[in-house]
């Protein structure tokens, strides 16, 4: 089982970062690796269980299903039921958890998955490096720092 | 029921801030409020179930309870059992984790408790302010070598 952790500070309010990120189906208007994204079925993107098929600037396609979503902690698990990335049993989460001291944000990111053993160095970095600080990036760019 | 949550950032490496930490007879080398600190009964400061014994500065004692203690989550847990001020059923909780951009520290202490009626407000500024917020800067100062470079300036 290989395991990501990507972790950061985002200088806004965990409830204003919250509203950016909690949308399941919002990836496109704050993180720059995804171009597209739709909720299959027409389910509404906080129902537990919907799915989102969105599609990566690369073109890659990818389907992933909700898990879990929680405003009271600040979280969201996922998993993969598809990608063209060579992961099984794939299941992220994403938690942000506010910093008291200012009105700041700690955001945590991570995931745990199988792979072929000599692809995990790779996919560790690409998902953790590529997707998870660039998201962290993206948000720390849209909030100021 | 009243409930508690302090956190910050440190501005050094999570395995820094634990060393300081996970000592449960070792609030006297940090905290500002703390004079004294022992363990009871000779037992070790990382045994689950140990108690500590403090002397604050006002030279009030106080008796706490090591509930958990976990080095690979970094998280530590206490309860109060003798206390000079009106805090009942306090029980506490300490978790770092890493910053992973930046290798800085998460830190984040939390509790609850009950008081007598009328003492909320003051009771609950007094844990927020005396004990949390001066626990963060105090072990941010000695992490991040400010008190260090104090008293190297003060032996020149």
């Amino acid at each position: 089982m290989a395991r990501v952790y990507v972790s950061s500070v985002i200088n806004g309010r965990s409830d204003r970062v919250w509203a950016r990120v909690r949308d399941f189906n919002g990836l496109p208007s704050w993180h720059p690796g995804i171009a597209e994204s739709r909720i299959e079925n027409g389910e509404p993107s906080d129902k537990i269980g919907c799915i989102r098929d969105f599609r990566l600037r690369n073109g890659d396609r990818i389907r992933e299903k909700l898990l879990g979503l929680s405003d009271f902690d600040l979280f969201c698990t996922y998993s993969i039921l598809e990608s063209p990335m060579g992961v099984e049993n794939y299941v992220a989460t994403l938690r942000l958890t506010p910093i008291t001291d200012g009105e700041r944000t700690f955001v945590e990111w991570t995931a745990e998955f199988d792979c072929a053993p000599e692809r995990e160095a790779e996919l560790v970095g690409n998902i953790g490096s590529g997707v998870f600080q660039g998201g962290f990036d993206a948000l720390k760019r849209q909030f100021g720092g | 029921m009243i409930r508690i949550v302090r956190s910050t950032i440190i501005d050094a490496p999570t395995d820094r801030v634990w060393a300081f930490l996970r000592d449960f007879n070792g609030h006297d080398r940090w905290h500002p409020a703390v004079a004294k600190s022992t363990i009871e009964r000779n037992q070790t400061s990382d045994k689950v179930g140990c108690v500590r014994h403090f002397f604050l500065r006002d030279g009030s004692e106080l008796r706490e309870k090591l509930l958990t203690l976990s080095d690979l989550e970094q998280t530590f847990s206490y309860c109060l059992l003798d206390t000079p001020v009106p805090l009942f059923n306090y029980v506490a909780h300490v978790r770092l984790a890493p910053v992973t951009d930046g290798d800085r520290t998460f830190w984040d202490w939390r509790c609850s408790f009950t008081t007598r009626p009328g003492l909320e407000e003051g009771m609950r500024q007094m844990v927020s302010e005396q004990i949390y917020d001066a626990g963060f800067a105090a072990v941010r100062a000695h992490v991040t070598g400010a008190v260090t470079g104090a008293s190297q300036e003060g032996r020149t």
